[in-house]
């Protein structure tokens, strides 16, 4: 398969992935991306991107505990795999390599 | 416990959901939902919550309806299919226009006659037995061939229902076309005509007719019952509750009586072919004429109904050896017909039949076809043309990944979409045309919308669509990505392919193939139509203003004739009266056994029958050869002499005909004149040997107006009749209109193709101003650089033109042999017809033609007068 690179959105969801450790589906991810890039997302967007990605096979997920207030309905918690973690060290790492080569960019955080 | 009011999701969001979204997903999304909804309503509100929980439950819904559906995407493509329809129709109005006006106008054509050819098909078809219900049909052999006609013998009925196993009902009627006349029905002080059928008894087990008031088993109780229809007993009486039990005098010849109205039946559908408003017995019709105990002759029609799977051939053998069992000398035959074929199928040649109606119907039905064929061609033609527009969007959606299969879809759609569009348009144009259409065709057609209208457009229209996209579709969708994003194909090879050129030139020779053949049969029907109408008819009909007079009693009728005659000669600007019996125009009858030499060889000829008054060859004009006509002063004597017409005199073979001896009817009579050939049957029909007697007492007067003086000579006879007939209406025709009449259905069929000419000329000319508009556009900078290297304006607009100008003779050049054939073949159907000129074909070659370059070169002109700098200065 081709590799593809990941969105922004994509990479901010498999981030928020990553930080809730276990914890991670619908609601909490959107959350935790509101929170920490101060836009309001839809929860649907956030259910398209998680099922995008698990297509990819960068995430996994399976059926977890139930609230009383969820309507005693489980939630499915996602969490990344191995390709996942390998995709976002990539992202990172060419953000990196290209990040250097502006020099004004370094000069100012030198 | 109380319910957490918090917990009220909207419902009808969480079903849409649960409906739309893959099962597996349920738990999981609804879950979240609530919970998300649950912390909103804390925070932001209930209507806030709700209006969100909206929001993300839509959002979910279109999200995973994607999800599940990413193999299959049909409401994807379809939205942007649509898209792109609309886009194309928005941007390129004008072959939007030309298309839509082409084939809405096709297409209300095609409605137009698919009206009336249901109308047609119609007629006669609403009994319940129809499937089963026949006519006995009579052929009798004559010295001019086998003659066909619906009159039977008076016992037929009888013995096939006793004797013919197959037979489950069988029913002897006289229908209201035997009568020359309607009735007359008087109830007092009220006096209606009306048209009466005489019927046997199991008319009610053959035809279908239901009772409003009385019942069958009254009509059947006893011989003067009569059953009318609800509209007679409306105007007769003042209800049908009201009729029951009433009795009024019938007028009718010697069947005239008083009678008595048991029942009445809800009126008969007007697709019936011999209307009626009365039914009585048809024992009262057979007694007064007692020579129908014999099987020698005829009178009334013979319907049956047979059992299942009966073999037709077979009955037909049988019922015509059942006739030679009564009479074993007789040559006559017998056979059935589907009762629902006498509309359509009412021609007979020589005991065969020949078509009739239908073929009207079918020659209609082909014209639709082929109207609407020119405008699919304008379609394909157009779309095709326009292809290069469209390669680009082509190359980028098959590089994409878009199949063959995708791309051929997304063309029928939009050209089913055009046909929609045209479709609605053409309902708008037959509803305004409708009136006039009605007129030209006679008929009372309305566009009620019933299920078998809206399936019947509906599969018009899909024909269309599917039909006039297949091209594109087929074609456009086969182009190689590669070689149209290449860029340098798209003018060149691509479109210029010998093929694809060739395809387009010969729908374009087709079309005005058609168009021409249009156009030269309307030329000849039209010459036809008016050879007819001003041929020498050997009389002279302008003027001639004719109209039955009541006649009850054959013993009174001639006293009473010559009293109304000697009035109407008092009424000044009349210069002339006479009278005839039987219609001037159509059947005569005809009767055979006239003996004019020794031996037997002569007595198997039939002679037209002509019973006509004194004054009536003096009033038309007929001239005589030789001899004289009859003369009032010779008084009786003259019952005993005959006129006969040239063709008469041929048969006899006489040399010197007059005061020769003919034999008939059991008396001897003298030929006194011999009357010029003069034309009184149609044209379809060559003149036949015709013998006059003198009957002062007939019907039918006919007088003679001085020009200019018709209304006020109408009037006075009005008046007079009223004297004369107090109540009654008085119905007078004047004979040109007449004999205009008799060619009803010919000209209803001249008008009907003038139109269909003009459209498929006019649809045929959008398409040619399509191409050629393109045409030019497309050659735009072609026709800049030869204005800068010298070309004149007229060499360009010939350049443009020629190409089009050639593909139109082309057409033509084929159309006049196909024409010439057709032409010949219709004109064949009349005995006295035109000859094919030349100028038909020429004048209809030179109208297609004119009409063409005016089309083409209001296009090509425009192009070349444009200063070539406007063409080349974006290079």
């Amino acid at each position: 398969m081709k590799k593809r690179g990941l969105g922004e959105f994509e990479e901010l969801v498999l981030l928020a992935v990553c930080i809730l450790e276990g914890q991670a589906y619908g609601i909490s991810v959107k959350e935790e991306v509101e929170k920490h890039t101060g836009r309001s997302i839809l929860l649907g967007a956030v259910h398209i991107t998680l099922y995008r990605l698990q297509d990819k096979g960068l995430l996994s997920s399976e059926l977890g505990g139930n609230t009383a207030k969820r309507g005693d309905r489980r939630k499915r918690l996602f969490t990344i795999t191995d390709l996942g973690v390998r995709q976002l060290q990539e992202a990172q790492e060419v953000r990196q390599k290209m990040w250097k080569l502006v020099s004004f960019l370094n000069m100012r955080t030198s | 416990m109380r319910k957490n009011k918090n917990e009220q999701v909207p419902k009808l969001a969480t079903w849409l959901l649960s409906r739309l979204v893959n099962g597996k997903y349920h738990e999981e999304f609804l879950g979240d939902l609530q919970e998300i909804y649950q912390d909103r309503v804390s925070t932001q509100g209930r209507t806030k919550a709700k209006f969100m929980y909206w929001v993300d439950a839509m959002h979910l819904l279109l999200g995973f309806i994607y999800v599940r559906r990413t193999r299959k995407n049909h409401a994807d493509m379809f939205k942007h299919n649509m898209l792109i329809t609309f886009r194309n129709f928005k941007r390129y109005k004008g072959s939007f226009l030309i298309n839509l006006i082409g084939l809405s106008t096709g297409l209300a054509c095609v409605l137009l006659i698919y009206l009336w050819v249901t109308d047609e098909l119609r007629m006669d078809k609403f009994h319940e037995k129809d499937q089963h219900l026949y006519q006995v049909m009579h052929n009798i052999p004559t010295s001019e061939g086998i003659q066909t006609t619906e009159t039977t013998q008076g016992l037929l009925a009888e013995a096939l229902a006793e004797e013919m196993p197959e037979v489950e009902h069988a029913v002897a009627v006289v229908p209201p076309s035997w009568f020359s006349g309607a009735g007359i029905l008087s109830n007092e002080d009220e006096r209606v005509k009306a048209k009466a059928q005489y019927v046997g008894e199991s008319y009610f087990e053959v035809f279908t007719c239901h009772f409003s008031a009385g019942s069958k088993a009254n009509f059947l109780s006893k011989k003067q019952a009569v059953a009318i229809s609800d509209n007679l007993a409306q105007k007769l009486f003042t209800s049908k509750e009201d009729a029951i039990g009433k009795s009024f005098y019938w007028d009718q010849g010697n069947l005239s009586g008083e009678f008595e109205v048991v029942a009445t039946f809800v009126a008969m559908p007007d697709h019936l072919t011999d209307p009626f408003d009365l039914l009585f017995h048809y024992e009262l019709f057979f007694e007064k004429r007692p020579f129908l105990e014999n099987w020698g002759n005829s009178d009334p029609s013979t319907y049956l109904t047979l059992k299942e799977g009966v073999d037709i051939e077979k009955f037909n053998t049988k019922i015509t050896d059942l006739l030679h069992t009564k009479i074993p000398t007789s040559k006559h035959s017998l056979f059935i017909r589907k009762f629902s074929d006498r509309y359509l199928y009412n021609r007979f040649e020589n005991g065969v039949q020949a078509g009739g109606r239908i073929e009207y119907v079918r020659l209609f039905s082909v014209i639709a076809f082929f109207i609407l064929l020119i405008a699919c061609i304008n379609f394909m033609n157009l779309s095709t043309a326009r292809a290069s527009r469209r390669l680009m969007e082509i190359g980028v959606k098959k590089t994409f990944g878009a199949n063959r299969r995708m791309l051929a879809i997304q063309y029928l759609s939009e050209s089913l979409l055009m046909a929609l569009f045209a479709m609605l348009t053409a309902y708008l144009l037959v509803l305004v045309l409708l009136p006039q259409f009605n007129m030209i065709t006679g008929k009372e057609i309305t566009l009620a919308f019933n299920l078998k209208l809206i399936l019947g457009t509906f599969a018009i229209t899909t024909l269309t669509g599917l039909f006039a996209g297949s091209y594109p579709a087929i074609y456009l969708s086969g182009f190689q990505p590669i070689s149209i994003l290449k860029g340098g194909g798209i003018s060149g090879k691509l479109l210029g392919g010998f093929g694809e050129q060739w395809t387009r030139k010969g729908l374009v020779v087709f079309q005005f193939v058609l168009s021409t053949v249009f156009l030269v049969f309307v030329f000849v029907i039209y010459q036809q139509i008016s050879y007819v109408q001003t041929k020498n008819l050997g009389y002279k009909r302008d003027n001639m203003v004719h109209f039955p007079v009541q006649v009850t009693d054959e013993e009174e009728s001639e006293e009473k004739v010559q009293v109304f005659m000697e009035g109407l000669s008092r009424i000044p600007s009349i210069s002339s009266i006479g009278n005839f019996s039987h219609d001037l125009m159509g059947d005569h009858g005809s009767f055979r056994g006239l003996d004019w030499k020794e031996g037997k060889e002569d007595s198997e000829i039939g002679f037209r029958n002509l019973e006509i008054g004194f004054g009536f060859l003096e009033t038309l004009g007929i001239e005589m050869r030789e001899g004289r006509a009859f003369s009032r002063e010779r008084g009786e004597s003259e019952l005993n002499a005959i006129i006969i017409n040239e063709e008469a005199a041929s048969v006899m073979g006489f040399d010197e005909p007059i005061g020769k001896t003919v034999r008939f009817w059991g008396a001897d009579r003298k030929i006194i004149g011999v009357a010029k050939s003069f034309h009184f049957e149609s044209l379809y029909e060559s003149v036949k040997p015709c013998v006059m007697q003198v009957w002062p007492g007939a019907e039918n007067v006919i007088a003679k107006i001085e020009p200019g003086n018709e209304q006020v000579v109408i009037e006075a006879l009005e008046e007079h009749y009223s004297i004369h007939y107090p109540g009654l209406e008085f119905e007078y025709q004047f004979l040109d209109e007449d004999y205009q009449a008799l060619y009803i259905s010919e000209q209803r069929v001249s008008s009907l193709s003038k139109y269909a000419a003009i459209i498929a000329i006019i649809i045929s000319c959008l398409g040619l101003l399509g191409l050629a508009s393109y045409t030019t556009e497309r050659r735009v900078k072609e026709i800049g650089i030869r204005k800068i290297l010298g070309s004149s304006v007229w060499g360009i607009a010939y350049l443009l033109s020629s190409e089009f100008v050639k593909l139109v003779v082309i057409g033509i050049s084929i159309a006049i042999p196909i024409s010439f054939m057709i032409s010949t073949t219709w004109l064949e159907n009349f005995a006295y017809h035109i000859e094919l000129e030349w100028w038909f074909f020429v004048g209809a070659a030179l109208i297609a033609l004119l009409v063409a370059w005016l089309t083409v070169s209001s296009q090509t002109i425009r192009a070349a007068r444009i200063h070539p700098g406007q063409h080349l200065r974006h290079e």
